[in-house]
């Protein structure tokens, strides 16, 4: 049974003198079919807003000096801060792919003379830079910079 | 003559002189092999309950009339063979939409926000007969030809779940067909409906779900014109901080 819509979904401005039923919601709204991977990409927001308010913790934390920066690596010990962060990384990779997926078709046919190149040049490109600023930030953070 | 299999359809039925809320009608309809489902509703409608309301027209999927929900999903029922589906089938009318009776919605709605968008090439100055016709290539033409290929049959608009929460949303049809003058080469008007994009209802309520594009029947993509008017109604806006008169024109 679908959900109830917005009474006011696509109802004219001045509405016609027949009752008419109220909208619905489209069968399998939010939990069904393709609407679940929907839904999915939009709920990782919740993690983002979480992990937002783990580093802006962290970021205060680290005023208090030594003493702090041991504080949050403590935390970041945590296994419920590691299960966390494992969602975090889930979360991650399942919106870059599907935003991957979808990146193509938003571009316009042209922006001035210029035009995109093909889908899958463009992909390519996506999953380059991707894949080439995980190894150099994995690099930067394995101590290879310095 | 085709083998004939008994099938069971489950209607929504909606009287707004009777009914206080939408119930369902049972029927069981003899399907030949290469019916389409709305030859079963015909068949229902000529041979079963001559009450039954719904819309058609052509029957070939040009005129976007027979748009339905069958097992759920949004269909033309005149491009959806009978056999592709079970022994029971469920068809309701479009969702998203308020229903006016049985099968049929209210379609004032989408067409005051298609007129919105204004879907027709404006000028800002009309060439003179004399002057010859607006030429265009080949190449202008692919630009937005895709886009001029919707039959506003609907579909769209039933399975996005924006449209069912944010009344004002224009919707993937009409910006579609808006952004389809936008690329064309002959039209000045990009930037009267950038700024409609802009507005109430704007292009950026949609969160890309993409169903606008997965059932439409046209392959018309109107998730990809949404998604581009975005982008390019960006480029217009700050193209009319720093230039005088805009974007496009």
């Amino acid at each position: 049974m679908a959900r109830a819509a917005h009474p006011q979904a696509m109802q004219p401005k001045k509405p016609g003198t027949t009752r008419t039923a109220p909208p619905k919601m489209p069968d399998g709204f939010p939990g069904k079919g393709r609407y679940r991977t929907y839904v999915a990409f939009e709920t990782t927001g919740l993690i983002y807003l979480l992990m937002g308010f783990i580093i802006l913790r962290a970021i205060w934390q680290l005023g208090a000096g030594e003493a702090g920066w041991n504080g949050v690596m403590d935390a970041y010990r945590n296994p419920i801060m590691i299960g966390f962060h494992v969602l975090a990384l889930v979360g991650v990779i399942f919106v870059g792919v599907r935003f991957f997926w979808l990146f193509p078709k938003a571009q316009p046919p042209r922006i001035g003379p210029v035009r995109p190149p093909p889908a899958a040049i463009l992909k390519g490109m996506l999953y380059s830079v991707w894949i080439g600023t995980t190894l150099v930030m994995t690099w930067v953070l394995a101590g290879g910079a310095f | 003559m085709s083998d004939v299999q008994i099938k069971k359809f489950v209607v929504t039925r909606f009287d707004p002189d009777k009914d206080e809320v939408p119930r369902t009608d049972t029927f069981e309809v003899p399907c030949q092999s290469d019916w389409m489902v709305l030859d079963a509703l015909n068949f229902i409608k000529d041979q079963l309950d001559g009450s039954l309301s719904y819309r058609w027209s052509c029957r070939m999927a040009v005129c976007g009339s027979c748009g339905m929900n069958v097992d759920g999903a949004p269909t033309l029922t005149c491009k959806s063979p009978l056999s592709s589906y079970g022994d029971t089938v469920e068809v309701t009318p479009l969702s998203n939409f308020p229903v006016i009776r049985d099968l049929v919605v209210e379609l004032d709605g989408f067409m005051e926000k298609l007129k919105a968008v204004k879907p027709w090439i404006i000028r800002a100055k009309e060439k003179a007969v004399e002057e010859g016709p607006y030429r265009q290539s080949p190449e202008e033409l692919e630009d937005f030809k895709q886009f001029s290929l919707c039959i506003n049959c609907m579909l769209c608009y039933a399975a996005c779940p924006v449209v069912g929460n944010e009344p004002d949303f224009i919707g993937p049809a009409a910006i579609a067909l808006g952004y389809r003058y936008n690329l064309d080469s002959r039209d000045e008007g990009a930037s009267e409906r950038n700024a409609i994009f802009r507005g109430e209802g704007s292009v950026y309520s949609c969160s890309f779900a993409n169903e606008c594009s997965e059932v439409c029947p046209e392959n018309v993509d109107p998730a990809a014109a949404i998604n581009q008017a975005k982008l390019s109604g960006l480029v217009d806006w700050a193209a009319s901080l720093v230039l005088p008169r805009g974007g496009k024109d």
